[in-house]
Order: C-alpha cells, then sequence, then structure tokens
C-alpha cells in the first residue's frame, strides 16, 4: 500500500486559531485512487485539517504537499486550480441562484464551452435528482438535494481530491445510504481519490480503503478499517 | 396568443422606450402635485404588473432585442433634452438626475452585486469633483484633464480604502467605510488648500472642441436653457456607464461577485479570487461616483464640502435600495425617482425630509427588493440560445417558469 504515490500529503502540520492551538503535529498521506477517513469527535479538529488543506485556515507549521508540490502558502483559489475540490456543509450552495447557475459556477475554471457542456451532461446523469430542478432556486432545495448539488458540483470538474466534510450531516438515513453510494461510484468508476470527513464511523469505515483517527487535533491512530475495528479504539464512548 | 407575438418583437421594445420617455418627460416637467401623482401612479402600475412577471418579461426582451433597445433608447434620449426647452429650473433637475444616477451605479457593483455596503459613495464623488475644481481653478489646466484625473484618483482610492476593508465584513465594513466618508468632509474642510468650508467655486465649464456644453443657444428659433449641451454629455455618459455595468453583470467577473454576496467561503472554494472580485468592486464603483463628481462639479462649477457630505451618501444609499439592488435599470430609475422627489419637494422645505423618509419607508414595507429588483441569472439569456440539457431531457420552460415564481413566492 505504501509504495502508491500519495496524492496529498500533510506533514507535522500545527494550526491555531488566534492563540488557541488547534492542530498539533499532523501528518497524514492520501493515496492516489483511495478513500480515506478521517474520524474523530466535534471539535477535534477534522474541519481545522479541512480547511488547513483548502487554504482558509493558515499553518503555522509544516507542510502539505499535493501531487508532489508544496501548496502551503498559496491561496485557496490557486488550490482549487490544482484539483482540489470540497464538498462541504460549510460550503454552502448560493441560495438566490439555479441549479443550473450553481452547477455552472462549480465549473469556474473550465472556460472551454463545449468541455463545460460535456461535464454538465455527465453531471446530470450521475445526479439524476437534479435534472428536474434545474431552473429552481438552490435555496428552495431539500437538505439532501443541496447535498446532491454540492456534490456534484465538486464533480464538475473531475478533480484529484475530493474533500468532502460531513456529507450525511442532517440527512435522513435512506439519504445517506444514497450519498455514500455515490462516494463509492465516484472513487471506481471516476477514479477520485477522496478524502472523507465524518463522524459516521460505521457508513464511512465501510466504503473507505483506510483511516485516520484523530482527538484533540492529534492523529491518534490510523490503519485499514479491519485494524481500526479489531483495535477497539472506537469502543471509548467518546469516540463512537 | 396574438398578444403574446405582439409583446414578443422589437416594437415592444420601442413601445416601452416611447411609455418611459413620455413618463420621464411629464414627471420632470409638470409642477410638484402632478409630478408626485404621476409618480405614485406609476410605482403602484409597476407592482401591480409585476404580479404576472411582466417586468421580468420586458427586461428579457430588452436584452433580446438590446441593439433596438439601445438605438431607440439614444435617439429618445438625445431628443429629451430638447424637449425642455427654456425651462432653467426643469433642465438642471433632469442633469442632477442624470448624475444621479452614474453614481447610483457605481454603488450598486458594491452594495448590489457584491452586498458589501460603502457608505462613502459621496467622498468619491468629491474626490472627483475637487480634482476638477483643482485642476482648472488652482492648476489651470483643462477640466478634461481633471474629469480623466478625477475618475483615475477615485478608482485608486478605491483601491486604497478596500484593501483594508478586505478584512471586515457587513456592518464592520460598513462601519469603516463610514469613518471614511465622515474624514473626507472634515479633510477637505480644514484644509485650506481646497477652500475650506467655502469650498472652491468658478470652475471652468467643460468645452467640447471650442464649443461651450453651458450656454444658452436657440435651435430652430427656440431658446435651449444653458443646461442642455451639458445634459446631453450627462445623458451619452450614462448611456456608457449603463452598457458597460450591464456587460460586467453578464460577465465572469459579475457572477462571481454575485457569488461572494451570497456565501464567501463557497465562493473561495469553487476557485474564485475573492479578493480580487471584491477589490474590482471597490475600484469601478469609485470609477463611477468619481465620475459623476467631475459632471457634478462641471454643472454647479463650484465644489464644497456641504455637497459631500454624509447626507448625500445616504441619499445614494436610498436610491439604490428604492430603485433595486443589483439591476441596473433600476438602480437608474431609483436614482431618478428620488432626485425629481428631493428637487420637487423644494417648495415644501419644512416637510421634504418627512415626505422623503415616508416614500422610503412605505416602499420597504411594500416591496423591500425596490421596485424593480435583482433577477434570478438566467442562463440561456447570455448564451443567447436555449440550454441543449432542457431541450434533451424534455423538462418544459413552462414547468421551469412555474418553478422559478413559486420559488419567488
Amino acid at each position: 500500500m505504501s509504495e502508491q504515490t500519495a496524492l496529498l500529503e500533510v506533514n507535522n502540520l500545527y494550526t491555531s486559531y488566534g492563540r488557541i492551538p488547534m492542530l498539533l503535529d499532523v501528518s497524514f498521506r492520501l493515496r492516489e485512487g483511495e478513500i480515506c477517513t478521517i474520524l474523530g469527535a466535534n471539535g477535534a479538529g477534522k474541519t481545522t485539517l479541512v480547511k488547513a488543506i483548502i487554504g482558509m485556515v493558515k499553518a503555522d507549521q509544516g507542510t502539505i504537499q499535493f501531487q508532489d508540490e508544496d501548496i502551503t502558502s498559496m491561496p485557496t483559489h490557486k488550490r482549487i486550480e490544482k484539483g482540489i475540490q470540497v464538498a462541504a456543509a460549510e460550503v454552502g450552495t448560493f441560495p438566490k441562484m439555479t441549479v443550473e447557475k450553481n452547477l455552472r459556477l462549480g465549473a469556474y475554471n473550465i472556460k472551454d464551452q463545449k468541455l463545460l457542456s460535456e461535464r454538465l451532461e455527465e453531471a446530470y446523469e450521475s445526479f439524476p435528482v437534479l435534472k428536474d430542478r434545474l431552473q429552481q432556486k438552490a435555496g428552495t432545495l431539500s437538505g439532501g438535494e443541496r447535498t446532491m448539488l454540492a456534490l456534484a458540483r465538486a464533480y464538475i470538474n473531475k478533480p484529484a481530491l475530493l474533500i468532502m466534510d460531513e456529507p450525511s450531516l442532517g440527512l435522513a438515513p435512506i439519504v445517506v445510504d444514497e450519498v455514500f453510494r455515490i462516494v463509492r461510484r465516484l472513487n471506481q468508476e471516476n477514479d477520485m481519490s477522496i478524502m472523507l470527513v465524518e463522524q459516521n464511523v460505521v457508513k464511512s469505515l465501510g466504503v473507505s480503503d483506510y483511516g485516520y483517527i484523530i482527538q484533540k487535533g492529534q492523529i491518534i491512530f490510523q490503519g485499514d478499517p479491519d485494524q481500526i475495528h479489531e483495535s477497539g479504539i472506537l469502543d471509548n464512548p467518546v469516540m463512537s | 396568443m396574438k398578444n403574446k407575438k405582439l409583446l414578443d418583437s422589437p416594437f415592444a421594445v420601442i413601445f416601452c422606450n416611447i411609455v418611459l420617455f413620455l413618463l420621464v418627460y411629464f414627471i420632470v416637467t409638470s409642477d410638484y402635485v402632478l409630478s408626485l401623482a404621476i409618480m405614485a401612479v406609476v410605482i403602484v402600475a409597476i407592482l401591480l404588473v409585476n404580479r404576472i412577471n411582466l417586468v421580468n418579461k420586458i427586461f428579457d426582451l430588452y436584452v433580446k432585442y438590446k441593439k433596438t433597445a439601445l438605438i431607440s433608447g439614444l435617439v429618445l434620449g438625445i431628443l429629451y433634452p430638447f424637449s425642455l426647452t427654456d425651462n432653467v429650473y426643469v433642465a438642471h433637475i433632469a442633469t442632477l438626475a442624470v448624475i444621479y444616477g452614474i453614481a447610483c451605479l457605481g454603488l450598486n457593483f458594491q452594495m448590489g452585486s457584491t452586498d458589501m455596503t460603502n457608505f462613502a459613495p459621496a467622498a468619491f464623488m468629491g474626490i472627483g469633483a475637487y480634482s476638477v475644481a483643482i485642476a482648472s481653478v488652482k492648476m489651470g489646466l483643462s477640466p478634461w484633464l481633471g474629469m480623466l484625473g478625477g475618475v483615475l484618483l477615485s478608482g485608486l482610492f478605491g483601491f486604497l480604502i478596500g484593501l483594508p476593508t478586505l478584512k471586515t465584513k457587513g456592518y464592520y465594513l460598513s462601519l469603516v467605510t463610514m469613518a471614511i466618508q465622515l474624514a473626507f468632509t472634515e479633510l477637505v474642510r480644514i484644509w485650506p488648500y481646497v477652500g475650506g468650508d467655502d469650498g472652491i467655486s468658478g470652475i471652468e465649464r467643460y468645452k467640447l472642441f471650442g464649443f461651450e456644453l453651458y450656454k444658452r443657444y436657440t435651435i430652430f428659433g427656440i431658446r435651449m436653457s444653458p443646461q442642455i449641451p451639458y445634459l446631453l454629455l450627462c445623458i451619452a455618459f450614462l448611456v456608457l456607464c449603463t452598457y458597460i455595468a450591464m456587460r460586467v453583470y453578464f460577465s465572469r467577473t459579475g457572477i462571481a461577485m454575485n457569488t461572494v454576496a451570497q456565501d464567501e467561503i463557497a465562493a473561495d472554494c469553487l476557485g474564485i479570487n475573492v479578493s480580487r472580485t471584491k477589490l474590482f468592486a471597490f475600484v469601478i464603483g469609485g470609477m463611477y461616483c468619481g465620475l459623476a463628481g467631475t459632471l457634478f462639479a462641471g454643472l454647479e462649477a463650484y465644489a464644497g464640502p456641504a455637497t459631500y457630505n454624509f447626507q448625500k451618501s445616504l441619499m445614494l444609499i436610498c436610491m439604490v435600495i428604492l430603485g433595486g439592488m443589483d439591476n441596473s435599470i433600476g438602480v437608474v430609475l431609483g436614482a431618478f425617482i428620488l432626485a425629481i422627489i428631493t428637487e420637487k419637494l423644494r417648495d415644501f422645505a419644512d416637510f421634504q425630509q418627512l415626505i422623503y423618509g415616508a416614500i422610503l419607508v412605505i416602499m420597504l414595507i411594500v416591496r423591500p427588493d425596490g421596485i424593480i429588483p435583482w433577477r434570478v441569472r438566467n442562463h440561456d439569456l447570455i448564451t443567447r440560445r436555449k440550454p441543449k440539457v432542457i431541450e434533451k431531457l424534455g423538462v418544459s420552460t413552462n414547468i421551469a417558469e412555474k418553478a422559478e415564481l413559486k420559488s419567488e413566492v
């Protein structure tokens, strides 16, 4: 496993909010073509890690490498151009714009009209929920549809790395299943590497190849889903 | 069916233009009772008509028959000043309204498109006006040079105050701009070089190839009021500015500004350069306001601190809110209405503020988005063809329209 090339490599990352340290010496690798899960309780630093990777929180120390390139001090929009996309609860959809406009905005960096319309078609095929609602404002969508829209919007760019921050948050169980099915499909059919940040331990370990457990800003365990289950570390009531 | 066809033709656009022209003409020329009555009727009519989404349809028509709309608008725009003939006061009001229209377009980039309420548009206007004043009175240069300098300088000023305000959002950004406005007024008041409280008077009028733009001319035996040629110049600038504003609205930058307004984090995560977009809004808005200021100085031949104070900023903001945020046409309409109301109510100087405030409060209760509010961005209007996907999927536009109507409710 380890001889595969790393797509994203975070080395000894420290971040802080003002004087409060948030991430302490976090290192992890995401190999090309795998689904990697970051698990942790509320306030463990999962979202901060995502924000650090896309450049919304500054790294105090340490490096972030993407495709063998140091992106530690790049502004967010440059990192997005490199091929990272985020679908997260705090990265909302634009409520006052139509679904179609939202999707097209996802492809802001695609300037080739033909390629763009091809990608749009693909997105409609992959996310059939959206195609009846193209002219509807995104603000009137249901929570599940909005998650789909965020996923579709990230998918349109065919990113090398797709980061998902709690895609199952606030969704009905049946929609959660659908979301995880899509996650797996994106990984298998489109060869997308996916970083999944979740609280839903069973579901996310079920689809992923590798997992990290983060607690109080530090990575306390890493391994295959089987190893994580065997280690019993999730039996700790705080973690599940 | 026939009705629908007639509505979807270039003639409809020309007809709308003529109706607008007549309305503006009557509102500007008649005395205050009649003009206020007409204005009230027009506003109520727009509100009623909008029940069946007609305003949006008319707007679509304008976009569709862009050339017809532009040419007929230009012809009427050129005719308009001549219809005012000898009425000096009316010509003055008309010129003021056009100048405020330009300033409001600038403010709209910040307030409407990017959702950054800028409380300092009058300061930008002041920079433009003082540039012209200094260039012509203190340095003896041509006022055109002053105009160029004023526009560039206010753009630069926009960039400079844009930089620190990148770090603040919402109310705090508004507070920063408010401070800048107050500082500007105070600065020009105590700076002896620019005349202090007295300001700078005796600004040279604009001349075009030796043709004076502020002078009485007699055309076909009719004596014109002196502002007429100047009004033509201002209208030309307004048309140019509206055109640029529309182009920006439909461009990638325009969309980027809207995304920043609605969700900054999401915009960032889609690869949009948020700081560049915000700075763009500040710079282009500043340049528009600066241009309005230079024209204002040319009209009054005077630049003073009392003209570009906080009150004027508030008035400009009210114009944008009244007309409709993020809609170039609406903003210009709002500027016209408020400029005319404030001038028409001069006779009731005591009640002017009261009526002015009452109009705003009523508007905000009845229609908080403004008379002609922002529209849901429609993608096929930009590419000027139906999106293929919709046809393929067989979603009839009827359903799409209904969905839009519903979502608007």
